[in-house]
This record gives C-alpha cells, sequence and structure tokens, in this order.
C-alpha cells in the first residue's frame, strides 16, 4: 500500500515536473521541438593511429589532458577523456586522397600539436584546434618531429620541428615552432630513399634507405647538427642479408634518450638492435612461445628526452602474445634484456606512459589491464575487464588493437590509469581503472555503403498480412484469429505495461511513443558496412546505441572490398562483394540465416527474359538482354563517365501528372528505364549530360556545358520524372566562377491533357517504341560546391520531393524543397493566377539557401560522401542518413507531417477540453430539464 | 391555513372576455363559427358606409385571378435570380463554410420547391382551368431550374465539379514497360 502510495507520488511528481517543463522550454529554433529530438549525430574521427594517438595537456600549467589523434581518415582532433566529446577537430585530407603516412606530435610542455600529411606541416593550438602555421614542403612528408633540445639556447616559447620530405630533393628542414620559418634546410644527396628522422638531445639522425644490387636494404644514417643544420657524420650499417623490405624494420625509435633502430628478419627470429649513433648491432632470439609463426613485431618506447631509456618489444602470434623489456646503457651503448613479460592468449596491446623519468608499461588484453614499471617486472597495478561494453558478434571474442594511457602513481602503486583502446570491432573505448567510461564508434567513419531494414518482428506482421491478403476470405479469416489468439500470450506482459503506457499517452505525443510498437516505421535498422569488413546495425528510432556488430569479412591489411547491402525481403539485411547471392542477416541481431529465403525481386514482376542488365565496365556502359549484348554508351574520345544515376527500381509516383492551375494535366514521362549520365571532356572543359533509355540505350536527352571546372565534383539524381545536376563553371570573360544547379523534368507533352504519342496505351515496350520526352530545364546560381545530392523518398510518393544536397564547404546538408527549384517557374513575368495556385513563384537566376532548410541545425557535420533516404511506413516522413566521415540522420516531412500528430498538439488540452464540456453537460442537464418542464406547464 | 383571497378568474375566462390583440394578417382558414373580430366589424361596418357591397366575381372571372395569382408565383423564383446571383458573386470561389452554406440553400431552395410544386398550386387549380396552369407549372419548374443552373454555375466556379482531366488523373494508370533494366554494379 505504501509502496503503491509512493509511486502513486512519484508518477504525480512526474507529471508536475513534466507539465512545468512544458512551459519552460525556450524556442530555440523555427523548429525547435524537432532539432536534437528527431535527428542524431555522431562527430567522429575515424579509427585511431597507434603512432598518433596520445594523452597531452593543452595547458602545461593545468593538469588536464585531452586525447589527441590522426585517424586513418586524416582527421585530427581532441577528445575529451571524461565523457569522449570531440573538443575540436580538423580534416587534413578532405577530397578523399589517402595519404600513406601522417604524423602528429606534441612536444612536452607544449600548447600546440603539429600534424604531418601529404606536402603539409601544420602547427594547431592544442586548446582550440585553430591553425598556429602551416608549411608545405616539396616532395612528401616522411617524417616529422620536435626538436627537444638541452642544449640551453633554446627559447622557453615552442619548440621547433624537423622535417623529413623525400621527393627529387629530399630535404630535413628545421621549422621554427613559433612562426613555421624554415630555419635551415638540409639537402640530402644521392639516390637513396628517406625513410625516418629520429632525434635525440643533441643530434639529429636522418635515416635513408639504400638498395644493394642484390635487393637488399641498407640502412643509411646521416648525422646534422640541430643548431646549424650541417652534416656531422654519416654511416651505415651493416644490415645486408637480413632486410629485404621496410616492413621488417620494427622501430625507429623517435625522441626518446637514447634513439634506436630496431629490425627483424623476414622469419621473425631475431632481433637486431641498434643504438644511434653507433655502429654496434645487437641481436637477440626471438623464442618460439607457441606453434602458430609471430606474426608481428612492435616496439614501444617513451617518447621524451629524459624518460629513462628504456623499451618493449611486444611479440604476437594469432594465438598468444608475450613482451620483453629491454634497457639501453646509455654509457656504452649496450642494449640488454630485462626482463619478459609472459604469454597470454588473445592479442594485446602495449601503451607507454611517463611519469618524470620513469617509464610505465601498461598492458591490455582481453580480460585485464596490467601496469607495470620499466625497471622491474613487479606488477604495479591490475585491473580485471569483464567487458568492453561494445556489441559484437554472438562468440567474437573482442580484442584490443592498440591502446594509449595516462597513469598517475602513488608511491609503488598507480592510483589511476585511464587508458582508450581501440578494439578489434572498430570501437574506440576508455577505461578508467578497468571500467569502461565511453565508447566512440569510431568503425563507422569508414562506412561505405548503407541500407535500412525494417526489424524482424515488423517484417513478420508485415509478411503476415501479406498472407492475409493474398489468401481466400475464409483462409484469411481463420488466419487472422489464430494470429489473434497467438497475440493473446503477450496480453499479461501488455497488462502490466498498460498503466504506464496511459501515462505516458496523457503526457506525451504520438509522435515520441518510440518505445512501444512502431506503427509509423522509424525504428528501422540501418545496416553498415564498413571497410573494415564490418556490419553495423543503427536503429534509427534510438540510434545512440549499436544494435549490433559483425564481422562479416576477413580482411587482410591493404586489402579493399566493395559490398553491396540490400534489404529485399523485409527484415533481412543482404550482404554481397558482387552482384549476385550474397549472405544473407536477421536485421534485428545480426544472426546470419541458414536458410536461404526466396528474394522476391522488388517492384512489378516482369518475366525474367525481360531484363536488360547494364554495367559500366572499362569506362563504357554496356548492356545484355537475353546475354546478348544489347547496346553500349562508348564515350566519345577523351570524354570520361563522371557518374551514372540510374532512376531508382522502386520509385512509387502517385500521380502520372502535374495538375495545372486551371485544373488542367500535363502527363509525366514516366519510364523506369532511365538514367541520368554525366560525363566530362577534361581537354575542352565540357561537361555532357544525358539521359538515356536503358533498356533501347536511346539517348533522350543531352545538354553540353562549356567552362566547366573539372576538378570540383559534380553531383547528380535522377527521380520520377525529373533530374539535377550541379557544377561549377569556370570563370570567363563573360561569366564569373560560379556554382550552379541545373533541374530538368520530363514530359510527355507539353501541350495539357495530351498524352504524347502513345496516347493511353496501357504498356508499351522501350525497344520498339521510341518515344521522346519533352524537357524543361531551369538552371540556378547556387552559393556553394554541392558534393552530392539525393533527394527524399517516400511511401507511396504523395508526399512532395526534397532535394537533399551536401555542402563540404559548409559542413552541412540542405533539403530544398521541389517548388524552389521546379523548372516550370515563369521566366521574365510574373506568374498569372493559375501559376499561383500551382505555388510557382517568378524565376530568379540566384538560388540562395534558405537557413530553414539546414538539416544539421548548428551541428557541422564533416566529409559526408553519401545521403540515403528510405521511407517510413507513414506517407508523409521520409529518414534521411546521412554517411562518410560522420553519421547524421534525420526524419523529414517535405509536406509537412500531415498524418502524424506533431509535438505541438496538446493532448492536455484537449482532454481537458472533452472532460470540460463533459462536466458542463451534466451540470446544465437537469437545469434545462427542469426549464422544459416549467414552460411546458406556463400558459401563453 | 388562513381564509383565501377569492380565487382570480381562470385565464381562459380573460382571454374569451377580452379576446386576441394581435389580429392575424394572414387568413388561411375561415373564422371558428360565432367568432367575430372587433376590428373588421369597424372596418366593414365603415366601409358600408361608403361603398356598395362587394358582387361576388363570377366563375370566369376567378380563374382569371386565380389564373394571374398562379403566375405571379410562377415567376417569383425568376425574381429571386438577381439577388442571389449577386450573393454567390459576393461570396468568392473559395471553399468556405459560408459559401458552402450558401451553395447548399441555393440547391435546397429550388429542389424544394419543384418538389412541392402541386401544394402550392393547389389551391389556384380549378377543373377549368388546368390547362393553362401545365404552363405557368412549366415556368414555375423553369425559373426553379434556372435557379438551379446559377447554383451548378457556382459549383463549377468553386471547382466542385468533375469536369476537367485532372479530376479523373486517379483513374489514369501509368504505362507499364514491358521490360525492365537493372544496373548491375562491378
Amino acid at each position: 500500500m505504501r509502496a503503491s502510495n509512493r509511486a502513486n507520488a512519484h508518477i504525480m511528481l512526474s507529471t508536475l515536473l513534466t507539465a512545468a517543463s512544458l512551459f519552460l522550454v525556450p524556442a530555440l529554433a523555427v523548429f525547435a521541438d524537432e532539432a536534437w529530438n528527431v535527428d542524431y549525430h555522431f562527430a567522429l574521427l575515424g579509427a585511431p593511429k597507434e603512432e598518433t594517438s596520445f594523452f597531452h595537456q593543452p595547458n602545461p600549467s593545468s593538469r588536464a589532458s585531452l586525447i589527441y589523434t590522426l585517424s586513418e581518415q586524416h582527421a585530427l582532433g581532441a577528445v575529451n577523456p571524461r565523457d569522449g566529446s570531440l573538443v575540436w577537430r580538423q580534416l587534413l585530407s578532405s577530397d578523399g586522397v589517402a595519404y600513406r603516412t601522417s604524423f602528429l606530435r606534441a612536444g612536452e610542455g607544449q600548447d600546440v600539436v603539429i600534424s604531418g600529411i601529404g606536402h603539409e606541416v601544420a602547427a594547431w593550438s592544442a586548446a582550440d584546434g585553430r591553425l598556429v602555421w602551416t608549411l608545405s614542403t616539396d616532395g612528401p612528408l616522411e617524417d616529422v618531429e620536435i626538436l627537444e633540445l638541452s642544449d640551453g639556447k633554446e627559447t622557453a616559447g615552442a619548440k621547433d620541428a624537423v622535417a623529413l620530405s623525400s621527393g627529387a630533393n629530399p630535404t630535413v628542414q628545421r621549422i621554427d615552432g613559433a612562426s613555421g620559418a624554415v630555419k635551415w634546410q638540409f639537402n640530402i644527396d644521392g639516390s637513396d630513399a628517406p625513410y625516418q628522422l629520429s632525434a635525440s638531445s643533441t643530434q639529429i639522425f636522418a635515416i635513408l634507405l639504400h638498395k644493394t644490387i642484390l635487393g637488399y636494404v641498407k640502412l643509411r644514417v646521416v648525422v646534422l647538427d640541430p643548431v646549424t643544420g650541417h652534416k656531422v657524420d654519416e654511416y651505415s650499417l651493416n644490415s645486408e642479408n637480413e632486410l629485404s623490405t621496410t616492413e621488417n624494420i620494427v622501430s625507429v625509435g623517435a625522441n626518446s634518450a637514447s634513439p634506436m633502430i630496431a629490425w627483424t628478419d623476414s622469419l621473425y627470429t631475431t632481433l637486431k638492435v641498434n643504438v644511434v649513433g653507433t655502429k654496434s648491432i645487437q641481436s637477440f632470439d626471438i623464442a618460439a612461445h607457441d606453434d602458430s609463426p609471430i606474426e608481428h613485431v612492435k616496439v614501444h618506447a617513451p617518447y621524451h628526452v629524459n624518460s629513462l631509456s628504456h623499451f618493449l618489444v611486444h611479440y604476437q602470434t594469432a594465438a598468444s602474445h608475450w613482451a620483453d623489456v629491454f634497457h639501453i646503457n646509455l654509457k656504452n651503448g649496450k642494449v640488454e634484456k630485462a626482463y619478459s613479460l609472459p604469454k597470454l592468449a588473445g592479442r594485446g596491446a602495449f601503451s607507454t606512459s611517463t611519469s618524470d623519468a620513469n617509464v610505465y608499461f601498461t598492458r591490455v588484453t582481453r580480460d585485464e589491464i596490467t601496469t607495470v614499471s620499466s625497471a622491474s617486472h613487479g606488477v604495479l597495478g591490475r585491473w580485471s575487464l569483464n567487458t568492453f561494453g561494445v556489441a559484437a558478434g554472438i562468440g567474437e571474442q573482442v580484442e584490443p588493437i592498440h591502446a594509449a594511457s595516462e597513469v598517475s602513481v602513488k608511491g609503488d602503486t598507480v592510483s589511476a590509469i585511464r587508458t582508450t583502446i581501440l578494439l578489434s570491432t572498430g570501437d574506440w573505448v576508455m577505461l578508467r581503472d578497468g571500467k569502461g567510461i565511453w565508447n566512440r564508434p569510431e568503425m563507422l567513419a569508414s562506412t561505405m555503403v548503407v541500407t535500412f531494414a525494417l526489424p524482424a518482428d515488423a517484417a513478420t506482421l508485415v509478411q503476415q498480412l501479406e498472407v492475409e491478403a493474398h489468401s481466400n476470405p475464409v483462409a484469411a479469416y481463420i488466419h487472422r484469429v489464430q494470429r489473434h489468439l497467438s497475440d493473446l500470450q503477450r496480453l499479461p506482459s501488455i497488462i502490466v505495461s498498460l498503466p504506464q503506457q496511459i501515462v505516458k499517452g496523457f503526457l506525451g505525443t504520438s509522435a515520441d511513443d518510440l518505445t512501444a510498437s512502431d506503427t509509423f516505421g522509424f525504428r528501422q535498422i540501418i545496416v553498415c558496412a564498413t571497410r573494415g569488413g564490418r556490419l553495423v546495425a543503427l536503429d534509427a528510432g534510438s540510434p545512440d546505441k549499436i544494435v549490433w556488430n559483425v564481422n562479416v569479412a576477413d580482411l587482410q591489411p591493404g586489402q579493399s572490398r566493395e559490398p553491396f547491402l540490400a534489404s529485399r525481403i523485409a527484415g533481412v539485411v543482404e550482404v554481397s562483394s558482387r552482384a549476385g547471392a550474397g549472405i544473407q542477416y536477421n536485421a534485428t541481431n545480426g544472426q546470419p540465416l541458414a536458410e536461404r529465403l526466396p528474394v522476391v525481386p522488388e517492384g512489378p514482376q516482369v518475366p525474367s527474359s525481360q531484363v536488360v542488365l547494364y554495367t559500366m565496365h572499362d569506362g563504357t556502359l554496356e548492356a545484355s538482354f537475353n546475354r546478348t549484348p544489347a547496346w553500349a554508351f562508348t564515350p566519345m574520345h577523351g570524354e570520361r563517365i563522371i557518374d551514372m544515376v540510374p532512376r531508382p527500381v522502386n520509385d512509387p509516383v502517385a500521380s502520372i501528372g502535374k495538375v495545372l492551375g486551371d485544373r488542367r494535366v500535363l502527363y509525366k514521362y514516366l519510364d523506369s528505364n532511365i538514367a541520368l549520365l554525366v560525363t566530362a571532356q577534361d581537354s575542352m572543359g565540357t561537361a555532357n549530360v544525358y539521359v538515356l533509355s536503358t533498356v533501347s540505350g536511346a539517348i533522350i536527352y543531352s545538354n553540353v556545358h562549356t567552362g566547366v571546372d573539372l576538378t570540383i565534383p559534380i553531383a547528380s539524381i535522377m527521380s520520377e520524372n525529373w533530374f539535377a545536376y550541379s557544377f561549377t563553371n569556370e570563370a570567363s570573360d563573360e561569366a564569373s566562377k560560379g556554382h550552379q544547379l541545373v533541374v530538368g523534368e520530363l514530359f510527355e507533352s507539353l501541350v495539357p491533357d495530351d498524352r504524347g504519342m502513345m496516347g493511353a496505351t496501357t504498356n508499351f515496350s522501350g525497344m520498339q517504341t521510341a518515344t521522346e520526352p519533352f524537357a524543361l530545364t531551369q538552371t540556378y546560381q547556387i552559393p556553394e560546391v554541392i558534393s552530392k545530392l539525393a533527394v527524399t523518398r517516400t511511401r507511396q510518393g504523395i508526399t512532395s520531393r526534397q532535394l537533399l544536397a551536401v555542402l563540404p564547404d559548409s559542413n552541412g546538408i540542405v533539403g530544398i524543397p521541389y517548388g524552389a527549384v521546379d523548372p516550370r517557374r515563369p521566366v521574365n513575368r510574373d506568374p498569372t493566377k493559375d501559376e499561383q495556385a500551382e505555388g510557382l513563384v517568378r524565376y530568379t537566376a540566384v538560388l540562395e539557401f534558405d537557413p530553414k532548410w539546414f538539416l544539421n541545425h548548428q551541428r557541422e557535420i564533416v566529409g559526408v560522401k553519401n545521403v540515403f533516404t528510405s521511407p517510413a511506413l507513414i506517407e508523409s516522413t521520409s529518414l534521411v542518413f546521412a554517411y562518410g566521415l560522420d553519421i547524421f540522420g534525420t526524419r523529414l516531412s517535405p509536406s509537412f507531417s500531415f498524418d502524424i500528430l506533431g509535438k505541438d498538439f496538446n493532448k492536455l488540452q484537449m482532454l481537458a477540453t472533452v472532460a470540460a464540456l463533459a462536466v458542463a453537460t451534466f451540470i446544465v442537464a437537469p437545469l434545462v430539464m427542469r426549464k422544459q418542464v416549467d414552460q411546458r406547464w406556463r400558459f401563453l | 391555513m388562513a381564509l383565501t383571497l377569492p380565487a382570480p378568474p381562470p385565464r381562459w375566462l380573460e382571454d374569451l372576455s377580452s379576446g386576441p390583440v394581435t389580429t392575424k394578417t394572414k387568413q388561411s382558414f375561415p373564422d371558428p363559427l360565432g367568432y367575430q373580430v372587433a376590428s373588421r366589424q369597424q372596418k366593414s361596418s365603415s366601409n358600408k358606409m361608403i361603398a356598395q357591397p362587394r358582387k361576388q366575381p363570377t366563375a370566369e372571372e376567378m380563374d382569371t385571378l386565380k389564373l394571374k395569382k398562379a403566375w405571379e408565383l410562377a415567376l417569383a423564383p425568376a425574381k429571386q435570380l438577381p439577388m442571389n446571383a449577386i450573393g454567390m458573386y459576393m461570396t468568392g470561389n473559395s471553399l468556405q463554410i459560408f459559401s458552402i452554406m450558401m451553395v447548399f440553400m441555393l440547391f435546397k431552395g429550388p429542389i424544394q420547391a419543384v418538389l412541392n410544386i402541386q401544394n402550392t398550386f393547389q389551391r389556384l387549380e380549378t377543373d377549368t382551368n388546368r390547362q393553362q396552369m401545365l404552363a405557368v407549372k412549366a415556368a414555375f419548374v423553369g425559373c426553379n431550374l434556372l435557379a438551379l443552373a446559377l447554383g451548378i454555375w457556382k459549383v463549377n466556379g468553386m471547382g466542385l465539379l468533375p469536369t476537367t482531366r485532372s479530376d479523373w488523373l486517379a483513374w489514369e494508370s501509368a504505362r507499364e514497360p514491358l521490360e525492365r533494366a537493372y544496373f548491375v554494379p562491378t
């Protein structure tokens, strides 16, 4: 009784609080009720690289540190270790160029971090990510280091950087840490390939690779004076017959007290170590600990000049890992093995952290974290891990790939440890004293393709309803009764949750009731295939959590794949890497489906003999019909196909014509078999646009644009009976440089009420009848580049469309209503009354992006490569999912939410009104009754 | 409880003695037997002094009079037409509750009138003028049809008549292609 009273009180309190908060919510934006609510955004960096991820204090006077990383997607960023939020981020390569190497260095006690990628060295303010200076080198960068000099000549301010670049003139440059000016430059002579830089406190070493006649690699070291940049010494290491490739060079120790070079032979039987500056090479045998061969050997050494010169060598086999710790005697340059860390199963990750001169190694395995001092093998701290707290495939062992740690040591024990670990699932997690604090789904930054799938339970309902629709009435009725009887089993749980649902129903609105059944189709499963060969599923209704994450392809490093994803059957996701049958997965839990379900083709049933298949092959489009070549589209000489967008296979259109203001009809040219093709002719700077009939290969529309800047992406889209593309034209005598958006619409006839040549025939063969549409096009000047176009899709195509344009320069996505770019907007005159009734406004050449069109609100959506749209179950809404580096998703209602009550609908007010009316009726009813009786007894 | 006052005379007695104050303007039914309206008595007595007693009209005269009256009735809807037309014009072609109600009344009036045509002309119809009454009724129907036409004109103006191609667009279907082309990514 008391408990229930308390529960009631609790409900009442929460009711009051909710009611109070309703009045307190301020109006932030135009769609304040939808911003941050229906949309979601993961600001990602991409998988962090081991060499470029570390803890660093952005403010030397404060002990608070941030995690810096330069990821495989070339995004440089700082992450707050407390909650995993992004502090700042810079995309160092936006044009999608993949660089082999990238560098990120932070000098001790410095408030800048220095990055090196491609031809560019840049310094960024560590606290807010502002650019301090940037410097371009002639050749591609091979290494960037920060000079930690102890000669006393260094100013107290910014520490200088040294950069090694290769190319035609390999050079070593010393760059002023404050201004980015080159202090000196040393040109390396000879044909040896620059490999890496290493700096001690007194000297700079440039390590070059010299190819011998026999094909082996010899290491050549050039010693430079850090103050003048003159060559002091040069020698070669006697590494002949051992080093066949650079892959066997394990490490070139950077700014440690005594830098060293380590390499192994190709079979990983001996480890050779050379302390840079000496010529002696010491070799250590690598003892085999188990049957499986060693996969890789890694060296972990501290980065600081004043740290102890100890290092750890990590050996990894397929089944286990172990490590040896070595000490370098600074006096005689001798390397000694100090102790070993025992073999443990699975993969391990080691990280190095320093505290004053002491060096600590942290070892992360599947089930525990241990920290040891470099001096002795005694364990200073041990934390057991039950789970990393990330979604993974059933039976899959989550392994650490690499880690970075920050330890604080009190006496002989580690009092606190923070470790960021990149896991084999692609998640980047933070553990504090062995407990998970946050996890960033960085694998989503390498999403390649995406599909939407209905959850399996919703899909079974859809299938059952289809069964009922297709059987005879009696059987359907029996089926339905049986289905309802089986539904009765869920009755107890429904009754239990009923009071809660009623309370929620009173307070909430229909739009946010996502926890129960998904009647609106907002809770679709979004399945992403990542470059790392994993499938990751998100729930569009509650996207904060990864639903499942399974490995679908075991990829070797450097191996790439081009997966395709489809959900042809509701509740089932199909992955294939070539067109054809693939592997199918349950959309709800990611389990591979054992039994093969029959694949139902989308759209109308067509006899298989009537299918034309076309494909892009060697820059030409080739089509085959009945396995015989049907047609080919070969671009002219010097012309290349940039993009080919077929009309979507499942593209429902509600109305086959456009109703004019005077209620006549312009018939749309609706052919499922059309595709938009954009080609470029680089020599002339022209872009050609074709609309092809993909059955016959006929060009039904074409256009040429001259003076096009072909280095800037040309985005194109095709839907229904219209197409759109954007390009940038180069500055010429008559026009300045500008970005243009062209929208074209195809009609059967431009005469109203006329269905064109074919009249009212119900079907047609694209091969036998050649029809040409009548096209209306209009060009709009737009303020910035569009890198990708997409269009909203709804279930029946009744809702008007929005053109979604990705703006890479302002890191946003705009949803342009189709009416704003309608090619039928009247030019050079005001619209007539009929045109006004259609919503057409006078054409203006400049199309400004209305701030209300931006889907991202205040967010910055960086590096979006593609936008995927999917219809929800209700007609008004389309689900949008943008991916690339960042993940962004939202729901759009281009014609406003006409079939669902919005958040502005006040249920409480409605119910109060009904209640008030009911009360008034009860009170007034006897009064009225008495008056009527009185009236009857009164004489006239 | 105590001695009561003598009861007032009943209401019906008062009514009987004073008589109705208002005079009925419409005399569609005969007065009850023995009932005489005071004012009429006075009027007729004053008329008596000036005018000769009225001669009862003959049957032909009666027919002519009734026919005249019938024509008046028949043409009455036509006289309302201009006013209706102005009203319809003023309400505009937008779909609002006011204009919809007016259009509804516009349709309801003529249809009801045509349905009640027998009642309307019953009093004026005799055996002898039946032939002429046919023409009158036809004119009445015609006038009401004119009013209906006005209503239809109005409804058409509001765009409620399915007279254009767009009204039947939903029953037209897209042409089905006999072949389907699919892009096969490589």
